[in-house]
């Protein structure tokens, strides 16, 4: 197949998150929004599912403390046991503040590097949507819907767009990398 | 209750003045506010950075005679083995602090106000922390060997005492500069994305559609990024408490007189924040006039920021005043005598300074026309920040000059090379400050624009949705 993009800007978020409530109604896959700014009720339009983001972030921040534990214990109390002031080698409320910070460092890298190179698959300078000069007021002031379509159906869904409101479409060969 | 609308200027009347001055289109304020940073060079910049490169020179030549000759070019000595240096640290790392509360604890109490002014104090942040993680290095004596404190296997088999406050310390300031760097660099992805479309010349849009990674926009990205910087901003904010009181054991955890005090971790917090509140106030003022920025840093903000500098400015004079509660209330005689010290020894001047400008100067913040007003509130912020300097160089350092044992006693005096840590390490902040204003957008462009439709939407009475709604 070869893929493009249909691009169609809209003047207010009304008629952008309609337009991709109908797209998708109509069994249109691959569409997405564009905009400066995170736009309200864009989750349900495209039907996303709830984020994972923080299921990541638990279970990374949990390596971390559990690590930042072990890493004590396994140092000062079992490779070389260490008498400072009589305290035992395991002395747990000792251990606290190093296991806290581990746990919120893995958790912290966890989000920032899991959101850009797995939720959004960055770095990605040359996505398709860019070819079009336009499109660069998606981050200054203009809403964009993005629809991923085969080029031979890509005049059909650029038609239904403009029906839908858009005021400018466009159509992009590419398909993403 | 009449829920009729009201209009804004009936609401401003009741909330004080705006959050955000006037409604301009998404491309005006796009373009205004990123003028500073695509539009050409000014002189006064210029000028600026030339100025404090000179205070910069001072401090990379002490930095050379501590590296070269060692840290006998310092005042300190056996009983001050603590002096500027750590009390740089601290006061360094406690101005970080406030960027921290601003950008996160504020956005997780959704305070609207912080929109416009959290990537100026995550910044600030970024560069005070960077300062502060200097001097625990330095004061190494052997700095070039700082990667012991690393847990590794060496060949010697031995490990970091994970019982000792300082290795905790090691890992709360790495860990805190880290998450700084993330939460502050995720916050500007979307604005580089904005500089990246925003300009005209080729250099720049190759340079911000890089450092924007592609930024697009998306709504597929969107979502996770909405609950990605919430849940980065939640853990920042036990991680800011956590710091600090970590900083706070580095002297309450010893037996010192004036530093065993269980106090301190509270009382070392409430101070950060205090210090740090006052210097997002010495930078904003300027900078606001500079580049122009009234219209999104309003009175409002200015304002807002003085309560909370006379809020923690209460809580450290409530430290003050039950430190030499238990103080006396102990019956420890030399815990006694350590406050006493404070009021007639060698150094009581500076006791003197730091009471005046940490107790007596936020009082002023009782008056609205003080908290309006931004030559007041520029001078007190200086003072503020000089006598939080001043609060830790008591504690570490007056409180060392007098221990357990008289035939132990020696005063402390800084030599030309501790001055220079200090006064070049300001140049050096500001400095790196003076490159973030001129090459990254310091008001969060997005934030605003969301915030602006918060407020047609909902109407300027209506608090904003924050992180329940974001959550779901």
């Amino acid at each position: 197949m070869t893929g493009s993009y249909v691009l169609a800007r809209f003047e207010r978020e009304g008629a952008l998150l309609d337009a991709a409530r109908a797209l998708r109604a109509q069994g249109h896959t691959g569409l997405d929004l564009h905009s400066p700014y995170p736009l309200h009720g864009a989750d349900e339009a495209l039907g996303l599912r709830r984020s994972t983001v923080p299921l990541v972030a638990l279970g990374a921040g949990v390596t971390g403390a559990v690590s930042g534990y072990l890493l004590q214990y396994g140092t000062v109390a079992y490779l070389w046991p260490l008498n400072v002031g009589g305290r035992p080698p395991h002395s747990p409320p000792a251990f606290i503040p190093v296991t806290f910070e581990l746990g919120i460092l893995f958790a912290s890298l966890a989000i920032f590097l899991g959101l850009l190179f797995a939720y959004f698959r960055f770095p990605r300078v040359h996505h398709p949507v860019f070819e079009l000069e336009a499109f660069r007021s998606a981050s200054i002031d203009a809403l964009w819907l993005s629809a991923e379509v085969d080029i031979a159906r890509a005049e059909a869904v650029a038609a239904e767009l403009r029906r839908l409101g858009a005021s400018h479409v466009a159509i992009v060969p590419g398909v993403a990398p | 209750m009449s829920t009729a609308p009201k209009t804004l200027e009936e609401v401003e009347a009741l909330e004080g003045s705006p959050v955000l001055v006037g409604r301009p289109d998404d491309r005006a304020l796009s373009e205004s506010l990123l003028e500073p940073v695509l539009g050409p060079t000014r002189k006064g910049w210029l000028m600026l950075v030339g100025a404090l490169m000179v205070g910069v020179s001072y401090w990379i030549v002490s930095l050379i005679a501590t590296l070269f000759i060692g840290i006998g070019t310092w005042g300190n000595n056996i009983p001050v083995a603590w002096a500027f240096d750590i009390t740089n640290f601290v006061w360094w790392i406690g101005i970080g602090h406030a960027g921290t509360l601003i950008s996160a604890i504020l956005l997780l109490f959704q305070q609207r106000w912080r929109t416009s002014i959290n990537r100026f104090a995550e910044a600030m942040t970024l560069f005070a922390v960077a300062m502060a993680g200097l001097y625990p290095i330095i004061h190494l004596g052997r700095p070039w060997l700082f990667w012991w404190l690393i847990p590794y296997p060496a060949t010697t088999q031995v490990w970091p005492n994970f019982k000792s406050a300082l290795p905790w310390d090691v890992f709360a300031i790495s860990t805190y500069g880290t998450v700084s760097v993330l939460f502050w660099y995720l916050g500007l992805i979307p604005d580089l994305a904005t500089a990246r479309d925003v300009a005209k010349k080729r250099v720049q849009r190759i340079v911000y559609g890089i450092l924007s990674f592609g930024w697009r926009g998306s709504a597929r990205h969107w979502q996770h990024y909405r609950i990605g910087y919430l849940l980065l901003a939640g853990l920042s904010t036990p991680l800011v408490v956590s710091v600090h009181t970590i900083v706070s054991f580095d002297f309450a955890i010893s037996q010192l007189p004036g530093w065993h005090t269980t106090i301190f971790p509270p009382y070392f917090v409430a101070g950060a924040i205090f210090s740090g509140f006052a210097m997002v106030m010495t930078l904003m003022i300027p900078a606001r006039r500079a580049f122009g920025y009234q219209q999104v840093v309003t009175p409002r903000h200015l304002e807002n920021m003085a309560k909370v500098m006379l809020a923690t400015g209460l809580m450290v004079s409530y430290g003050y005043v039950m430190e030499h509660f238990i103080a006396w209330y102990s019956g420890n005689p030399a815990e006694q005598f350590a406050f006493l010290n404070r009021w007639n020894g060698d150094y009581k001047w500076i006791w003197f300074m730091q009471l005046f400008c940490n107790v007596l100067t936020p009082q002023i913040f009782w008056f609205r026309w003080a908290r309006r007003s931004e030559v007041v509130l520029f001078v007190a912020s200086i003072l503020i920040n000089i006598g939080m300097w001043a609060e830790r160089f008591v504690i570490i350092a007056v409180s060392l000059t007098r221990d357990f044992v008289p035939s132990s006693w020696a005063n402390y005096y800084p030599t030309w090379v501790d001055w220079g840590l200090l006064l070049g390490s300001i140049c050096m902040f500001g400095l790196l400050f003076s490159l973030f204003l001129r090459f990254l957008p310091a008001i969060p462009i997005f934030e605003v624009k969301e915030l602006k439709r918060e407020l047609e939407h909902h109407g300027p009475g209506v608090r904003h949705q924050g992180p329940a709604e974001v959550a779901r």
